[in-house]
């Protein structure tokens, strides 16, 4: 059987899609790289996250937003039809302020990004909290943490279990999903696409990149924005402890499971996936400072991995008008989006009616800023 | 004299130091390796987990717990090495480090004399990071993890442990234990319980019986290997005379009880029924495979090595791994003590011919060193070729974890049974580490030493793929346990925080 | 249990609790060997994913032999060399096996 659609990726982005496609009747096939691929998805840190997503993109904002809304469906449905607990919880969480620089500049931000119509109409709150007040939802925080941003619409989940609860779900549907097939090019044909592989080739009517970092690759010959870099992050993870009833926060958050993840750091290193010693510190330094109690918890391991960044940190959602049937996606926070991804986008790549209900996620957004 | 002082200077914090030449690991290797050093005029700075030098073969030879009849000739030869170890040690030769773990280890880019940078965690149970120049990896072997039902229960022990236990502190167990597996080491601890007065109750031999058929083929190995094979017939005779019953052709294994062990079940080739036997311990051994996680944790190649039937790190002919580091003993494949003996003073030889190659002019003679070499690499050829014997005989059941059924825990650490990873097969995961993904599989305090391999030999057969192509878990530290207390007090560079 | 043979060579001993309790132990003896000795493998310690496991490998490697030591939950017990007045404690409860080393995401 042919065919419908054929997804490039097989990490959190291109599995959502891939599952919201096939629940719609779509016969799909996902192509996948070797087990050493650089995959995002496999080496972030779970957040559902909404909070300061948006900055001078209304749209993305309020897009974090209502994904975050349809996660405890999505998390829901996808956990009955496969068995698997996302470990998704959505109890708020802040953005924590290190020093006083960063209150200053984080709540001006968050008054641009939310003290506006759209945020006010769509029922966003936040609220700058600092002392005891702060402390209620962080027990046990460090004296030297000065303040931090809560909002109610921020939780975490287990990203594995998505993943995995993503292929799980995907191969009931019948997505064909073929690891070791990394794409070495495309070819727009007379009817649909050619991927070649290096395990030969596979056609399909329509075409989906989600590819992560490979779109600078793949991209630009089908008509598509290419426009990624690598940004690369890393986390640590400390043995399982009790449960602290602590909010998730971007630098800190305990998992279902006990463990803390510690991360939230942005570093441009091109390709360069290794954890280094010196941020390993600095970012156990850092989980001290914020809960002081930490500093006899055993460090269980450390991984990096690369975001997927867009010149503007928004994600890219296009369709080529060189080649109709090839479509270009491209986002970090493929977590916090996965319910939109799973949903409304697949949708939208159903009907072929992408640049129509996304006009402002197009890549041409970026010529347009450098014209 | 070359100026081959080591450079080794405290911070005013004390928290960093550099060194010229460090050896990790304290066995025959690594003392081989810092002596021949020393013998030069080099002072390597030598790592060791243990309280003591020996490593696990030598281990408590500083203090020995049991007389020479009971553990044997071959761990008493070991008693000159440490002794000779510990008096350049004292003479300030050897800079020795007991009590040391390395947690952290990486080449650095751009460095010419510092090229490698180590976390270690000392006694003192304070983290210090060290710059070295030239490195030795001397860290040895572990025994394969032997996964069957029940393996995970109180009473069931590895036989390496066993054989610790007598060493650290003459223990053994209070009622006799049935020994099972495979292996010299097998009935080397049945032999040394016998001499201290506790014959095991029972041998369960798993070996495939293609061992002989192998051997008699190799004429020459097994001439090569006679020394070996004596000593084993000897230690047989002693068993059998003893009158310690020895099961051969055992085809599967289970240990039941709760909450520790109180009964082995077994099943023989070609029989329909099981055998039970009531018993408060059970000793396994199915052989000694490479300790991964230092020379991995460099990101040296690997290769899948068949009758090892291990992941063996790819190493040049003189032992070297990547620049400035070369990596001796059971670690580089198994050997034995003797050859990681030779092969530590191998890898001192060429380390030293490099620094003579760096400064010509100085006092270490180049071609004397290459003489030197070119003997023991002979000697070394030699007796590795009749170790390639030992191999073939005691090669493990090849499809024993394909044949588990679906309670046996394949990943202790985060319990992880047979059907659970059988399910995650069946999804076609692209390798080793999607499946630890999705499953926990590895992802426990041991860092998947104790499943790696399984799991990757599971995934081959399902998607018949060789070893190498499946390849392993990637290692991520820490390569040893560290607390984020210990870690934070290190210096560090301001952190660029994500804003998006 | 474990017995030390008849045989051993004398060796100084030093004093170290278990779970309250004081033992005279040899000092050579790792603290999970100590515990073994005196305490044996049942009750060792308490696996997070239910059931008892002792030490499997005793060399570091299984991380089966988690153990409190002077306070510091989940030391190996087999790497660390006993000491006169060290106090070793079980982790047989909840939080002991809660503090398990797991995870959430790995490359």
């Amino acid at each position: 059987m042919a065919h419908e659609v054929m997804i490039v990726g097989g990490g959190v982005v291109g599995m959502a899609v891939a599952y919201g496609l096939a629940r719609r009747g779509r016969r799909v096939c996902v192509l996948d790289e070797h087990d050493t691929a650089l995959k995002a998805s496999r080496g972030n840190a779970g957040l559902v996250w909404v909070q300061g997503k948006g900055a001078g993109m209304p749209a993305y904002a309020a897009m974090s937003l209502a994904s975050s809304r349809a996660w405890p469906g999505f998390a829901s449905e996808l956990g009955e039809r496969t068995g698997v607990d996302l470990e998704f919880e959505q109890p708020g969480g802040v953005d924590l302020c290190l020093d006083d620089d960063e209150v200053r500049s984080r709540c001006a931000e968050y008054q641009a990004l939310y003290d506006t119509p759209w945020a006010r109409e769509a029922g966003v709150r936040w609220e700058y909290l600092e002392g005891e007040r702060l402390e209620r939802l962080l027990p046990g925080l460090g004296g030297d943490v000065p303040g931090g941003i809560w909002t109610p619409h921020d939780g975490h989940c287990n990203p594995l279990f998505l993943l995995r609860a993503l292929y799980s779900a995907c191969l009931a549907l019948g997505v064909d999903v073929r690891a070791h097939h990394p794409v070495a090019s495309i070819d727009p044909g007379e009817a649909g696409f050619v991927a070649h592989t290096s395990r030969g080739v596979v056609h399909a009517e329509r075409l989906v990149l989600a590819c992560g970092l490979g779109a600078a690759r793949l991209a630009p010959p089908l008509g598509l924005c290419g426009r990624v870099t690598p940004v690369r992050g890393q986390v640590l993870v400390s043995e399982r402890l009790p449960a602290s009833g602590r909010l998730p926060t971007p630098q800190i958050r305990q998992t279902a499971s006990g463990g803390y993840l510690i991360g939230d750091v942005l570093e441009h290193v091109g390709h360069d996936t290794r954890v280094t010693l010196d941020t390993l510190h600095a970012l156990a330094r850092r989980a001290v400072t914020i809960y002081p109690d930490l500093a006899s918890a055993r460090l269980v391991r450390s991984w990096a991995a690369l975001r997927i960044m867009t010149p503007d940190g928004c994600p890219v959602y296009e369709a080529s008008r060189r080649y109709p049937g090839a479509y270009n996606l491209s986002c970090h926070s493929g977590i916090t989006l996965a319910a939109f991804h799973a949903d409304e986008l697949a949708a939208a790549l159903s009907d072929d009616r992408l640049t129509e209900r996304y006009p402002l996620f197009s890549g041409g957004r970026f010529d347009a800023q450098a014209a | 004299m070359q100026t081959c002082e080591p450079r080794e200077t405290d911070r005013t914090d004390g928290s960093h130091g550099r060194a010229r030449v460090v050896v990790l690991g304290a066995g025959p290797a690594g003392m081989a390796a810092a002596l021949r050093l020393a013998e030069a005029g080099v002072r390597a700075l030598v790592l060791d987990q243990a309280r003591a030098p020996g490593g696990q073969i030598y281990r408590q030879l500083d203090q020995p717990q049991l007389d020479a009849a009971v553990t044997g000739k071959d761990y008493q030869r070991g008693r000159s090495l440490v002794d000779d170890f510990m008096s350049a040690a004292k003479r300030g030769e050897i800079d020795y480090r007991p009590g040391t773990r390395v947690w952290w280890i990486e080449a650095l880019d751009d460095a010419q004399n510092d090229a490698h940078r180590l976390g270690v965690r000392g006694h003192d149970g304070i983290s210090r990071e060290l710059t070295a120049g030239r490195l030795i990896l001397a860290t040895g072997a572990m025994e394969r993890g032997w996964p069957f039902p029940g393996w995970q229960l109180p009473g069931v022990m590895q036989a390496g442990a066993a054989q610790i236990l007598m060493k650290q502190g003459a223990l053994v167990t209070d009622t006799p234990p049935v020994l099972a597996g495979n292996g010299p080491l097998l009935y080397l601890l049945a032999w040394q319980y016998l001499n201290a007065g506790c014959p095991p109750r029972l041998i369960l031999d798993t070996t495939p019986n293609l061992g002989l058929a192998r051997t008699l083929r190799h004429p020459l190995r097994a001439w090569r290997a006679r020394g070996y094979l004596a000593k084993g017939a000897r230690m047989l005779a002693a068993l059998r005379r003893a009158g310690v019953p020895i099961v051969r052709g055992v085809q599967s294994l289970a240990a039941e009880g709760n909450p520790r062990l109180t009964e082995v079940r077994y099943r023989l080739r070609g029989e329909r029924d099981e055998h039970r036997l009531k018993t408060d311990w059970l000793l396994t051994h199915m052989g000694v495979v490479p300790e991964p996680q230092l020379p991995r944790g460099l990101g040296i190649e690997h290769r899948w090595h068949e009758t090892q039937q291990a992941f063996v790190p790819d190493r040049r002919d003189d032992l070297s791994v990547c620049p400035g580091v070369w990596l001796a003993g059971d670690g580089g494949g198994i050997g034995g003590a003797l050859n990681a003996e030779r092969e530590g003073r191998l890898a001192a030889l060429a380390l030293l011919a490099e620094l003579a190659a760096s400064a010509p002019g100085g006092t270490l003679d180049r071609p004397a060193l290459v003489r030197e070499s070119a003997a023991l690499r002979r000697r070394r050829r030699r007796d590795l070729s009749g170790r390639r014997l030992l191999e073939a005989l005691f090669t493990p059941p090849l499809d024993w974890v394909e044949r588990q059924p679906d309670e046996t825990l394949i990943c202790r650490c985060e319990a992880v049974s047979r059907a659970q990873l059988k399910v995650a097969l069946a999804a076609g995961p692209a390798g080793p580490n999607q499946l630890k993904a999705f499953t926990r599989c590895g992802m426990g305090p041991c860092q998947g030493r104790l499943c790696g391999t399984h799991v990757s030999r599971l995934m081959a057969s399902e998607q018949g793929r060789d070893m190498d192509e499946v390849g392993y878990y990637r290692i991520r530290p820490p390569l040893t346990s560290i607390t984020l207390g210990e870690l934070a007090q290190a210096p560090s560079d301001h952190l660029t925080t994500q804003s998006q | 249990m474990l017995k030390r043979l008849e045989s051993a060579t004398p060796t100084p001993e030093v004093t170290i609790t278990i779970d309250g309790v004081p033992y005279q132990v040899p000092s050579t003896l790792s603290v999970a060997a100590a515990v073994l000795l005196h305490q044996g493998v049942a009750g060792y310690r308490r696996h997070g994913a239910g059931g008892h496991r002792a030490p499997l490998c005793m060399m570091g490697v299984c991380h089966d032999c988690l153990i409190t030591i002077d306070d510091a939950p989940n030391r190996q017990g087999c790497l660390v060399t006993v000491e006169q007045g060290m106090r070793v404690c079980r982790q047989l409860d909840d939080r002991g096996c809660e503090r398990e080393g797991r995870d959430d995401a790995d490359l």
